[in-house]
């Protein structure tokens, strides 16, 4: 009757409870044991701390921490490829570490590597048969991915001569082929050029119109505060901090206006306001001209050049 | 696109051989693209070359003309073994531990799939190829072994008439050289070569499951190959030993290993037909049940080993 189980719609796309998630090292102890002791004890590495975070569902969550501060763990424990020491972990409040609860989420790992022999569409089939879809909706499914992804030109070339981030659109779309609820991303990034991290960016926030539940992981700081609505900090196996990303970076005692068009005199007239208010403890922080992104420059210089070109 | 909303768990069959198919498939196709077949070139070359070799005229033992039949099926029973077992250990220890090197383990199970439907479709696959390999290389054997024993049956024909010797006496003399010829028994024994691969497949599976390298995981078989080719003549040994009180320990010890190894020499046929002899069809129904059940136990071992295994 597992069914009847869910039937009811979760208040948690993610639930995860006190997980802890420790590992036994080689035969190595302490060095000031006895010897037999050093000989026969293993030591336990805890990777992951009694962590505890939710997503709601439709929410995009990112866990953000420096390397080997948990994150793939937690990840790992979500999607059952590792089984936790204590806790649990839930999606759409099924047991994570059941096959069940896989039907509800796509994975994109990290630097992916699939299958060098197979072309992306194959590829996009493997996965799609491995998830109960077949013939025309299979079909169906993997063209809609491959225009998704913008590798339709490229679906009959094997993986092997495909770039990285060639690669990550591959991964990507299998990440989406059983039309998961919950998408885990492990770098979804990393090594894409600015155009491509754009375009995945993107498909980011028109998922999550759509509903989907995203929890990602990245090194990319300002690409998670651009696309999740909660993050999660974690560090040396333990959240250290979680929240939405209002509550987590906005200094509440100062505020920010931004002029357009605004004249010396305007500008003057702000600085004495401001002055005049000084006994109240207000003072003028910074004032200056705010300074487009570089990455925004790259966009668009690399799309001005497309555009001559295609004239 | 996606479409998140009122959806319940599918709930995942423990095995699914729609799963099975489509990893076997996959892993068949894989293998192929690894240009395994190119091994029937050589084979065709070595069958040749044994074809055309003419033994000198010897007295006593079998005549030359059978020692020439018996050459082409030495030569394509050794090659047929060499090949199954090369493939079945080489093939199931590399492709585990290569899916977790290069991560696409990990977009595997992260599918509703479970995991034995892993490890039975990788091992199916493998099997397939070695079973198509095995066919061709029956049907080369038998077209070189009918080539040339229909050449010697017409010669020595064309000689005993040309003696005198009566129909009745000519018959009985090209019945042993018949025996030699393309019978039944070549596709059994070729059959045979089938479940002894099966069970060495099996064992490289199991042993994969565990061990964390390649080179660890073939060595590791080969060594089980190599008890399981001596044991019983360890046994026997060791039998006749303890009827002279010379030591019960051997004996012993024989028969601990003859539990936890396979007796793969009782799989073997080709020895019998190689001498022209006539192998029961109880025989085969003996080394197919053996085959089944060691394959089955190997098979629960690793699942046992790899429902819990850690990524």
């Amino acid at each position: 009757m597992i069914k009847s189980k869910f039937q009811q719609e979760p208040a948690f796309a993610v639930e995860i409870r006190n997980l802890v998630k420790t590992y036994r090292s080689s035969f190595k102890g302490n060095p000031d044991d006895p010897f037999y002791k050093r000989i026969f004890t293993r030591q336990t590495f805890c990777a992951v701390d009694d962590v505890s975070l939710s997503i709601k569902s439709g929410e995009v969550y990112g866990l953000i921490g420096p390397n080997g501060s948990g994150k793939s763990t937690t990840m790992k424990a979500l999607l059952g490829l590792i089984s936790p020491t204590s806790g649990l972990c839930k999606v759409f409040g099924c047991d994570a570490t059941r096959v069940d609860a896989r039907s509800e989420i796509g994975f994109l790992p990290e630097n992916p590597y699939f299958y060098k022999h197979q072309t992306s569409a194959e590829t996009l089939k493997f996965y799609g048969r491995l998830c109960g879809i077949k013939g025309k909706e299979l079909k169906e499914r993997v063209d809609e991915l491959l225009d998704l992804v913008s590798l339709n030109h490229a679906r009959d070339r094997r993986l092997g001569g495909y770039s990285k981030g060639m690669l990550q659109r591959v991964g990507l779309a299998q990440a989406l082929i059983q039309k998961p609820r919950l998408l885990v991303l492990d770098e979804p990034t990393a090594g894409v050029d600015p155009i491509g991290s754009r375009e995945i960016r993107d498909l980011i926030f028109r998922l999550k119109e759509e509903g989907v539940t995203i929890f990602l992981c990245s090194h990319l700081l300002e690409q998670v505060q651009e696309v999740c609505d909660r993050v999660g900090i974690i560090f040396e196996g333990q959240m250290v901090n979680d929240g939405t990303l209002e509550e987590l970076t906005s200094i509440e005692n100062q505020h920010e206006l931004v002029i357009e068009n605004a004249d010396d005199g305007l500008l003057e007239s702000i600085n004495d306001l401001v002055r005049q208010h000084g006994s109240s403890g207000a003072k003028l922080v910074r004032s200056g001209t705010p300074r487009s992104s570089l990455e925004k420059l790259f966009i668009d210089t690399a799309n001005e050049r497309k555009r001559k070109e295609k004239k | 696109m996606a479409n998140p909303q009122n959806r319940n768990f599918q709930k995942t069959s423990f095995i699914s051989f729609a799963r099975i198919r489509v990893i076997a498939g996959h892993t068949f196709t894989q293998l192929m693209r690894m240009k395994v077949f190119y091994f029937l070139v050589a084979f065709v070359i070595l069958l040749w070359g044994a074809k055309q070799i003419i033994l000198p005229n010897e007295t006593g033992g079998d005549s030359s003309p059978e020692q020439e039949l018996r050459l082409i099926k030495s030569a394509g029973f050794a090659a047929m073994n060499m090949f199954s077992m090369i493939l079945a250990l080489s093939a199931t220890a590399l492709l585990i531990p290569k899916d977790i090197e290069d991560r696409t383990l990990y977009t595997i199970l992260c599918k509703p799939v479970p995991r034995l439907d892993y490890l039975l479709g990788k091992l199916l696959g493998i099997l397939v190829l070695i079973f198509v390999s095995l066919i061709a290389m029956d049907l080369v054997l038998s077209f070189f072994l009918n080539q040339k024993a229909s050449a010697i049956i017409a010669l020595q024909t064309e000689q005993l008439v040309g003696i005198g010797m009566p129909q009745e006496m000519i018959n009985e003399q090209l019945a042993g050289l018949k025996a030699h010829g393309v019978t039944m028994n070549i596709h059994y024994a070729a059959f045979a070569i089938f479940l002894k691969a099966t069970v060495i497949a099996s064992i490289a599976l199991l042993i994969s499951t565990f061990s964390s390298s390649t080179l660890f995981t073939q060595i590791l078989t080969l060594v089980v190959i190599v008890i399981g080719l001596i044991q019983a003549d360890a046994r026997e040994y060791a039998t006749v030993m303890a009827q002279f009180g010379e030591s019960n320990t051997l004996s012993n010890i024989s028969l601990a290993i003859a539990v936890f190894f396979p007796d793969l020499q009782f799989l073997s046929v080709e020895d019998g037909v190689i001498d022209g002899r006539n192998i029961p069809m109880k025989i085969m129904w003996q080394i197919s049940i053996i085959a089944s059940f060691y394959f089955a136990i190997y098979i629960v071992l690793s699942w046992l080993t790899f429902r819990k295994k850690e990524f």
